[in-house]
């Protein structure tokens, strides 16, 4: 209808309203005249309104009629969509689940042909758009930093009404689910907690908070077990007290406040720091509470604070201290994991692990260890089985061991047995190994303890580049092994292995009365551990080259990959110093290392060059692979 | 036991009644931006209220929108310096915003219409007749929608009649208009929709 006739139409029926029934008719007539649509839009209307009249049609407030609306919708009504539905261009596959913010589902992306998770968010959050394009800017951000442990978010879209998030789809579970069925052992419990920790390390330095770490948004892929993080910036949506305000800010938003509707929660409050459960400002030091958090749920089977109402717990969080692991947790717990978490759960921020680095350095430090110890335990295990020896004998023994092989005499060698008594019996199925191999006098029994364990095996390649007066002048390129070098090559070795092991790298230099360099681990690789992770790429050295001496002659590198530590080169580690790039200064531990390098046999080692890519493939059935590389060079 | 929905953890309304009360003060003066300010704030307290008032329904009480918005206005405006045409004001924003909650709600609960395919479970029969409230309310937006263009005023009394629940005298303050007008003006936007919707669903 036009304006013109809507005002010719109201005008008559509001007049024609104020009449009588019989005076109606006659007034119509004369107001319409020959226009007879316009008449019967007129009688139309008249007729809706009196019907609209009769039925009570809007006679009460909308609120009243659609009451329903308001007391289920958020926390009951469950919007269901179904397969083959068209989303924006995503057709819908399953239903997932309903996560901490949604429902969401399995869909495939039509444009691009690909399977995507989409969480259809809450429909009060598309009622402020300041707010959603903020926090699809953060999200979206987080997942630019492509870091592993950030779950891959494509796009925020919506459509009909529905705002929904397309993400990376994980075929796992989450955290909350994985606890479910498992007891999860230490060393899975700090392997998850160092991924969780590795996403908000690279989501802090970019400045992004992730406000609600807690298990529901931690994802675990059935796969390989690699851990994703969900839900960068979600949290902030829920979060009142910015929306007016423009600017993007990270860590001074404040005051925080959650929200009390259904539906509308976010989460819980066990896992909130207690900056924020007093609707404080928050920052990264917030995450990582949430994280000690988690940690400590992961270990002990329950969160440490949890009152009988939300107010309760806050007031747990505020003043109580965590219950200590040892008493909570059915396992036996390192000291080093009870400090870890206390400092991550300290109550002042300023007292708290201050980034996700440090707290990361720690917990991977500490799987580490871990990971050795079970190593020993395992080999040791296995030789009891095989009536070899027993596990205390084993220590024992193992304790002289590396004394009698190449420690210093005297003073120095009761002050290092002391000293590192422990990395030596850490160490002492290498040791057995490593005199079985190097002095060829392996039990038959021994044998037979290896028999089942994969062949070791490693691959090399070397990476080369020619520079002119300190700056590249070609691009790098890929060797298998050793030529003759240019002296104004730089080279680079690159290591990696199917299988998990110990790797030690020494450089000999070209004079042999030079003392040897360890060159991997140290304090600045591997954070100073020989262990290295199935298929781990290792580049030594790390972040730099190698420069060839002005002198021609040949530098040695030996790798030595072990099934487990080589005590040898454990304490030899203890002589090198770091500042001066690993270089073992005792010409007593230099000589027994080298006599053993030397002597160790290579006769069952397969090598097999490739060319495409190039590599070289070092393969031994035997538990160590010692093997020099000769770089020699003009 | 991880279902803890927390309760109100800190209420510090980000803006002060103070302020509030200076920002539909603006907003009367004419300024846009300020209703920009107020229009989240208000959402956000109408909606929760609205919550609790209907979860308070279920046993035995009536939700009444006066009652809400009144609440709302005296929880959010400092009435030491807010003077009636502030009040009025804020009134018929909230009516505006109420529209758009209950509006917001619908859609969502009555998807399956509007849709295609997007469906809802649990459909007692409680949950049927809110679902054809649902869809009656968005078609009643429509035609409200409709009605906008062609007369803002008539839609404006609508809104702040049906959704604002606001009466006939207060709406004859608000929009300076006299009382029979108000009634003249509701009687024929009421019948237009109402054969608005008629049509749709024919």
């Amino acid at each position: 209808m036009k304006p013109e006739r809507w005002q010719q139409v109201s005008r008559i029926f509001e007049s024609a309203l104020g009449l009588e029934e019989d005076a109606r008719a006659a007034y119509l007539c004369e107001e319409c005249g020959t226009d007879e649509s316009l008449r019967e839009d007129v009688e139309k209307l008249i007729a809706s309104h009196r019907e609209a009249a009769a039925e009570g049609f809007m006679a009460s407030p909308a609120v009243e009629r659609v009451a329903g609306l308001m007391s289920s919708s958020e926390d009951e009504v469950e919007v269901r969509l179904e397969k083959g539905q068209l989303l924006g261009s995503y057709s819908i596959l399953e239903r997932l689940g309903a996560g901490g913010m949604g429902e969401v589902y399995l869909a495939m992306d039509t444009r691009l042909d690909r399977k995507v998770a989409l969480k259809i968010l809450p429909h009060e959050f598309a009622a402020d758009k300041r707010r959603m394009q903020r926090f699809a800017l953060e999200a979206k951000a987080a997942s630019s930093l492509n870091q592993p442990n950030i779950l891959t978010v494509f796009e925020f879209g919506e459509s009909e009404s529905l705002a929904f998030l397309a993400t990376e789809h994980i075929e796992g579970e989450t955290l909350r689910d994985y606890l479910r069925g498992h007891q999860l052992k230490l060393t899975e419990a700090l392997d998850i907690s160092s991924q969780i920790v590795a996403a908000l390390e690279a989501a802090h330095e970019a400045r992004i908070v992730h406000r609600d770490i807690k298990p529901e948004n931690v994802m675990i892929r059935r796969r390989d077990h690699i851990v994703k993080v969900l839900d960068f910036g979600l949290a902030k949506l829920t979060e009142k007290g910015d929306a007016s305000e423009s600017g993007f800010v990270t860590d001074t938003e404040a005051p925080t406040e959650f929200k009390t509707a259904p539906g509308n929660v976010l989460g819980t409050v066990l896992y909130m720091s207690p900056e924020q459960s007093q609707g404080l400002a928050v920052d990264g030091r917030s995450d990582i509470w949430s994280t000690g958090i988690v940690i400590y749920e992961m270990v002990a089977g329950r969160v440490p604070f949890r009152g009988a109402t939300p107010s309760h717990t806050i007031v747990e969080i505020l003043e109580k201290e965590a219950p200590p692991l040892s008493l909570t947790a059915k396992q036996e717990v390192p000291d080093e994991l009870e400090r870890i978490v206390r400092k991550a759960l300290a109550k002042s921020r300023s007292e708290r692990y201050q980034t996700a680095s440090d707290l990361l350095i720690d917990l991977r430090n500490l799987k580490k260890r871990l990971d050795v110890e079970s190593e020993i335990q395992r080999s040791t295990a296995s030789s009891v089985s095989a009536g070899l020896q027993t596990p205390s004998s084993t220590a024992q023994e193992s304790a002289k061991q590396p004394i009698t092989t190449i420690g210093p005499s005297g003073v120095k060698r009761a002050a290092l047995a002391g000293a590192l008594l422990a990395v030596i019996v850490l160490a002492a199925l290498g040791i057995r190994s490593w005199l079985k191999s190097t002095n060829n006098v392996a039990p038959s029994s021994a044998t037979a303890v290896t028999a089942n364990v994969p062949p070791r095996e490693l691959t090399y390649w070397i990476t080369v580049q020619k520079f002119r007066s300190g700056k590249p002048f070609e691009k790098p390129f890929q060797l298998a092994g050793e030529i003759n070098f240019e002296r104004d090559y730089q080279v680079r070795l690159n290591l990696r292995s199917p299988v998990v092991g110990y790797l030690y790298v020494l450089n000999e230099s070209p004079r042999g009365e030079n003392p040897l360099q360890i060159l991997f681990p140290s304090p600045t690789s591997n954070s100073g551990s020989a262990l290295v992770s199935e298929k781990q790429e290792l580049q030594i050295p790390e972040q730099s080259w190698f420069k060839f001496d002005p002198e021609q002659g040949t530098e040695t590198v030996w790798l030595v990959w072990s099934r487990a530590p080589i005590s040898d080169i454990e304490v030899a580690k203890r002589f090198a110093n770091p500042s001066d790039r690993g270089v073992i200064k005792d010409a007593r531990v230099n000589e027994s290392l080298k006599h053993i390098l030397e002597e160790s046999p290579t006769d069952k080692l397969q090598i097999e060059r490739q060319s495409s890519p190039p590599q070289t493939i070092l393969r031994t059935g035997e538990p160590v692979v010692t093997h020099a590389i000769r770089l020699a060079h003009n | 036991m991880d279902g803890y929905k927390p309760k109100t953890v800190s209420r510090h309304p980000p803006i002060s009644p103070h302020e509030i009360t200076q920002l539909l003060i603006e907003w009367s003066g004419g300024n846009q931006a300020a209703l920009d300010k107020l229009y989240p704030l208000v959402y956000d307290e109408l909606r929760q209220m609205a919550h609790r008032f209907m979860r308070r329904e279920r046993k035995g009480h009536t939700l009444q929108t006066t009652a809400l918005i009144h609440e709302a206005y005296l929880r959010l405006v400092d009435r030491k310096d807010a003077h009636w045409t502030n009040r009025s004001h804020f009134f018929g924003m909230s009516a505006q915003i109420m529209r758009r909650i209950l509006v917001d709600h619908a859609r969502r609960y009555a998807y399956v219409k509007r849709g295609g395919g997007v469906q809802k479970v649990s459909l007692d029969e409680a949950a049927l007749v809110t679902k054809d409230r649902a869809r009656e309310l968005l078609l009643l937006n429509e035609a409200l929608e409709g009605l906008e263009k062609l007369d803002p005023r008539r839609s404006k009394v609508v809104e702040l009649r049906y959704f604002g629940g606001l009466s006939n005298a207060e709406i004859a303050e608000l929009l300076k208009i006299s009382s029979n007008t108000v009634t003249r003006d509701w009687n024929m936007a009421r019948a237009w929709i109402y054969q608005q919707m008629t049509d749709a669903t024919a």
